[in-house]
């Protein structure tokens, strides 16, 4: 198994033209960033300071204005089906499909590469039992839970065996336990199957908990604070959130970041 | 396992007020057609339960076959002419915006004039029936999914992309299943638009079907005849909409 490609954002910029009054609004402007295999990576910002565009951009679904996303030596935009079975997502509603039962929602991935059903269905199954969902595969999703439908979320993103996750807000809407709950499930998943994982949130508690590494985005994506995570004894992790706060709110890094 | 597991009920209703309805109706008639002589009215106009029940004894199904042929291919041939377009209108922006007017014009034009241009346009009776029911319904079949395809929900779509398929795949996989709800909706709105164009159709030329006999009986006065054959005609309605409701809730089952 040769393992997820290195990530490399070059010069990433993205513009965008308000339908209504024509006025560029720049989201993205020139990020650099290099995230390197099975890293977890969270990304915190305040609301409207490019995360979400971010996250368009990294799966493929925006072209860059300038610059370059590559994974590997391939362009998520440029190469989108390439990545096929290799990027998947986790998003902050479940977004499950309502006619499909909890099994056919975890191998819709599985049925887009094209693997033969009978392999379709037993890992989808095998995913679903990992996630406590055994008893539920037939349930359909307004059958479910909020925190049910979103472990189908997590199975149908880790089925198909990615190199790259991307969960965005995934767990903000759940209540604090369940959303505990997810996290490190997610997180335990993710080691264990190798894949670099890029986590957008608004919750500095989930990003301390779930990151090796704290990338923090000012407006329009300014890199504001690199943060690994390994470098913060757990003592002084009081002292981290202290300071992303005030990264955060005044859009500089906090000097004492430099630990 | 803490957490919910909700499990929905059906829910099974009678419909108790419409059968109520109709018996009332019913004893209306079967008294008004009693009555008719003592209030000047002619007998033949409102003729009794009997005379109607003899009058259906006669029908000839043939003409129920002939017409229901009729709107079931010409409602087949819509749905797949307008599912196509409303396919393509979806892939193509441009092609929306040179189409859609000239839809929407269509869809104004009354079912009578375009029965007296199949008339003027077309020799052939069964070409001029099926021209008329397929460009009354085929534009409600392409308005309706392609209304339901823009309705699909963004964050499913975004979802759905974000997995890579291929245009049939996001079609197959996401779209058609979406918009299956609305696809029954307009099929039911369609029977019940069909029935009836059908029948005045029919009256313009056909020799055979349930609106050639509506003509004749109305030469000849019958009104037990007319009620006969409309009553065929609403029992033909309920029947493809029992089977479009069967089917209905046989594929949408998950919505129960």
């Amino acid at each position: 198994m040769s393992g997820p490609p290195p990530i490399e954002v070059r010069g990433l910029r993205k513009v965008f033209r308000q339908t209504t009054t024509g006025q560029a609004v720049v989201a993205i402007d020139r990020l650099d960033l290099a995230i390197a295999p099975r890293e977890v990576v969270a990304i915190v910002g305040q609301t409207g300071c490019g995360k979400s565009t971010f996250f368009d951009l990294m799966i493929g679904l925006e072209a860059p204005s300038e610059g370059a996303i590559h994974i590997g030596d391939k362009s998520p935009y440029a190469d989108f089906d390439h990545f096929r079975g290799r990027i998947a997502t986790v998003f902050q509603q479940d977004r499950l499909l309502p006619w499909r039962s909890a099994l056919d929602n975890a191998r819709l991935p599985l049925e887009l590469i094209g693997l033969p059903e009978q392999e379709q269905r037993e890992r989808a199954l095998m995913w679903l039992n990992r996630l406590g969902l055994a008893q539920f595969t037939n349930a359909y999703p307004h059958e479910l839970s909020g925190g049910m439908r979103q472990r189908v979320a997590i199975a149908r993103a880790f089925a198909v065996g990615p190199d790259i996750l991307l969960a965005d807000e995934a767990f903000g809407h759940l209540d604090e336990v369940t959303a505990a709950e997810l996290r490190d499930t997610f997180l335990k998943l993710a080691r264990e199957c190798g894949s670099t994982a890029i986590l957008i949130t608004h919750q500095l508690e989930e990003a301390i908990g779930v990151g090796d590494r704290i990338i923090v985005f000012g407006k329009s994506a300014k890199l504001l604070a690199d943060i690994h995570v390994a470098q913060w004894p757990k003592s002084k992790y009081g002292l981290l959130r202290e300071v992303i706060q005030s990264t955060l709110q005044g859009n500089v890094a906090d000097p004492r970041l430099v630990l | 396992m803490t957490e919910e597991y909700r499990e929905s009920v059906p829910v099974l209703t009678f419909p108790r007020q419409t059968l109520v309805s109709l018996l009332v109706f019913a004893i209306v008639w079967e008294v008004l057609s009693h009555l008719a002589p003592y209030l000047g009215i002619p007998p033949f106009a409102i003729p009794s339960f009997v005379r109607i029940a003899r009058s259906i004894a006669t029908i000839t199904p043939i003409d129920i076959v002939v017409t229901l042929a009729r709107v079931i291919a010409a409602l087949i041939v819509s749905f797949v002419l307008g599912l196509a377009l409303a396919m393509a209108m979806y892939r193509s922006d441009s092609l929306n915006k040179y189409l859609h007017p000239m839809i929407r014009l269509l869809m104004a034009v009354p079912v009578v004039s375009w029965i007296l241009f199949a008339v003027l346009w077309f020799p052939g009776v069964e070409f001029r029936i099926g021209f008329v029911l397929v460009v009354v319904c085929g534009p409600v079949f392409l308005v309706d999914t392609l209304d339901a395809m823009h309705g699909v929900p963004r964050e499913l779509r975004h979802m759905m992309r974000s997995f890579r398929p291929t245009t049939l795949q996001y079609f197959f996989k996401l779209i058609l299943p979406a918009i299956l709800p609305t696809i029954f909706t307009s099929w039911k709105v369609n029977i019940s638009l069909a029935i009836r164009v059908v029948t005045i159709a029919e009256l313009v030329g056909a020799v055979t079907g349930i609106g050639h006999q509506l003509s004749v009986a109305q030469e000849l006065f019958s009104v037990a005849d007319v009620f006969a054959w409309t009553l065929v005609l609403v029992a033909l309605l309920f029947l493809l909409e029992a089977v479009v409701a069967r089917a209905e809730a046989r594929i949408l089952r998950w919505r129960t």
